[in-house]
């Protein structure tokens, strides 16, 4: 533990400031080709015909691929986990996001195969797209997905991911009163500096040589290798250095595409993407709505919590049910409500796919929560500093999945954030501490689930 | 055309519409500059010609013959770093380092027309340099610190101070 606290030396920090450092971008091979993709220009189609004779018949084009090329084409970021795969690498008959990939070009440069790109011919059938969540969750919406509108495959084949602890109705019974709010945190893109790009290097031994920017390697060689049904010693990975990341680079985008393309070419194939295609296609974090119903007394306990939370997908459901897992874990927040009711829903809509960014699904449920721990104690007329010390998560206590605190940090960071802004705290606050509750910690609601982590 | 680049003077055959970045990139070598957006948004493509910080991703090569061109690469060596880029190592100023490149020649070329910068100039300085890491706050005291000549030798930023833990394993995370 003599590293933690100790202001060490960067192990990468001399060739960041020297320029040494080699991003994917900045790996030189000869014989390069550059990929392109043509993507949907709408939102949500069917594929009526596709003409790709021009693009091939051009000067410097080698090599067209469409979803016939791909030996797997269907795969599902989960699909390692045994959840079946619903998300095509490339576009087959539908499109169900403005910026799906449809097809690829490799060409002598870039300029090549932006023109080769405008040179394929698409014919869409349009349909009414789903953009909001409440709107695709409507039993009556339009299907936009083979699953229907929302993901059906958490444990024993639920379609939502659902949380039941105590007795809920019962702590409603008891509450003085209700406190409701709904909370809606917008998608946000992860804009890394260094955008999404692979190169890929068809080696003599009939291995490939993959330079990724990915931040999950082994996992992006388990797609690769699925995508092209290879063993995975076929594949050599060269990644760890990321131009930032902040999650959106989880997800594969440009490793599988550029190496279909090298192997058909039979010639190294690098794909950067422009700025545009970052913003426009790369996933983001998803939009979430979220309904908190609290049953409350009027001293400030948080005696039950009904929640209802769906989760936007986008397109496909890619990692979306481990965020949405993760999600409900923490919809209690720092605090211990002890009787619970938690639906959350995977719900698709005709956007980009949504990912990990910067605390997967903790992030928008810790949002929700602070903002309704505020408005429980501004109702109650309480102070939101004491009713967060109140409802603090103490040793002992059990998180909505039943595991039980060994050394929760709550108590501790509260008072702190009440000292670092000057916000006085009557004495009995100061002084709480972290440990098991007793005396007026200790209500009769929640005697039945401290040190029991049965009790959920 | 000719350009001198970090104190080198190089032929080039790139075409005279070719952007500055892609021809120091792609036909010299010179991958210091990065295409972060191609649009003059971010500033990690930025190098200086004739001492002064240019978007080398939207400028053509047209405009630079026999200009003098120096990227983070002529700044400094890692056996003897630059000011700036010793003050940038030491105080963490680069986290993934795709944008560093441009901060540190557009830093540089603050301090040298500007001994003594205040808050507005360094701000001003970089306010065309996008970091999505970093949240500017250590960038900015790695500015400030360059500016006063306050950065150690490369020995002790490069290497554990008497007292503070060896790194375990060279080259990775202790």
């Amino acid at each position: 533990m003599k590293a933690v606290g100790a202001r060490l030396p960067r192990y990468d920090g001399v060739a960041h400031v020297t320029g040494r450092t080699q991003f994917v971008d900045d790996v030189r091979v000869g014989n390069l080709l550059w990929a392109k993709a043509l993507r949907s220009t709408v939102h949500s189609a069917e594929i009526k015909g596709l003409d790709l004779s021009k693009a091939e018949k051009m000067k410097g084009v080698r090599a067209v691929i469409t979803c016939a090329d791909v030996p797997q084409n269907v795969y599902g970021h989960l699909e390692a986990l045994g959840i079946p795969g619903d998300e095509p690498l490339l576009a087959d008959g539908e499109v169900r996001y403005l910026g799906q990939p449809i097809a690829l070009v490799a060409a002598e440069d870039e300029g090549t195969a932006m023109e080769a790109i405008e040179a394929i011919e698409v014919d869409y059938a349009e349909r009414e797209p789903l953009f909001d969540i409440r709107k695709a969750a409507d039993s009556n919406a339009p299907k936009i997905h083979q699953w229907g509108n929302w993901y059906t495959h958490f444990e024993d084949e639920m379609d939502r991911r659902q949380i039941r602890k105590g007795d809920i109705e019962a702590a409603f019974e008891m509450a003085d009163t209700i406190v409701s709010g709904v909370y809606r945190p917008a998608a946000i893109e992860h804009i890394p500096l260094e955008t999404q790009t692979a190169l890929v290097v068809p080696e003599p031994s009939g291995r490939l040589t993959i330079y990724s920017c990915t931040q999950a390697l082994y996992f992006s060689m388990g797609v690769v290798a699925a995508h092209l049904q290879w063993p995975l010693n076929k594949l050599k990975f060269v990644g760890g250095t990321v131009g930032g990341g902040f999650g959106g680079k989880v997800d594969t985008a440009t490793e599988t595409m550029s190496a279909l393309l090298a192997l058909k070419s039979g010639r190294p194939v690098k794909w950067r993407w422009t700025r545009e295609e970052e913003f426009l296609c790369s996933s983001t974090r998803a939009p979430w709505h979220m309904e908190i119903a609290d049953a409350v007394t009027k001293d400030g306990w948080i005696l039950g919590r009904k929640m209802l939370t769906l989760h936007d997908s986008g397109a496909y459901a890619r990692f979306s049910p481990y965020g949405l897992t993760k999600h409900s874990f923490h919809h209690t927040g720092a605090y211990t409500i002890p009787n619970l009711h938690f639906d959350g829903y995977v719900v698709f809509t005709n956007r980009v796919p949504t990912t990990a960014m910067r605390g997967f699904g903790v992030t928008s449920v810790s949002f929700a929560t602070e903002l309704h721990m505020t408005r429980v104690a501004q109702i109650l007329g309480l102070d939101p500093f004491e009713i967060r010390l109140k409802n603090a998560n103490r040793v002992g206590d059990t998180s909505p999945n039943g595991i039980a605190y060994a050394d929760p940090s709550t108590v501790p960071t509260i008072q702190k954030i009440a000292e670092a802004i000057g916000h006085e705290l009557p004495a009995d606050y100061r002084s709480m501490n972290g440990e098991a509750r007793q005396g007026e910690l200790l209500p009769e609601h929640l005697v039945a689930q401290v040190g029991d982590p049965e009790a959920h | 055309m000719e350009l001198t680049v970090n104190g080198v003077s190089r032929e080039v055959q790139s075409p005279p519409l070719t952007p500055l970045l892609f021809v120091l990139r792609d036909e010299l070598g010179i991958t210091g500059p990065k295409a972060g957006c191609q649009q003059g948004g971010c500033g990690a493509c930025t190098v200086l010609v004739d001492g002064e910080p240019r978007r080398s991703c939207l400028a053509p090569l047209a405009a630079f013959d026999g200009a003098e061109i120096t990227t983070v690469e002529g700044l400094g060596t890692p056996e003897k770093l630059s000011t700036v880029q010793a003050a940038f190592h030491e105080h963490y100023a680069s986290q993934c380092g795709f944008c560093t490149s441009g901060f540190l020649v557009a830093t540089h070329a603050l301090l040298e027309s500007t001994k003594d910068p205040s808050c507005h100039d360094v701000e001003a300085a970089l306010a065309g340099h996008v970091c999505r890491c970093t949240g500017y706050v250590k960038i900015l005291e790695a500015v400030e610190a360059a500016a006063r000549g306050d950065v150690g030798e490369v020995s002790t930023v490069t290497r554990p101070q008497e007292g503070q833990p060896e790194v375990l394993v060279p080259g990775s995370p202790a």
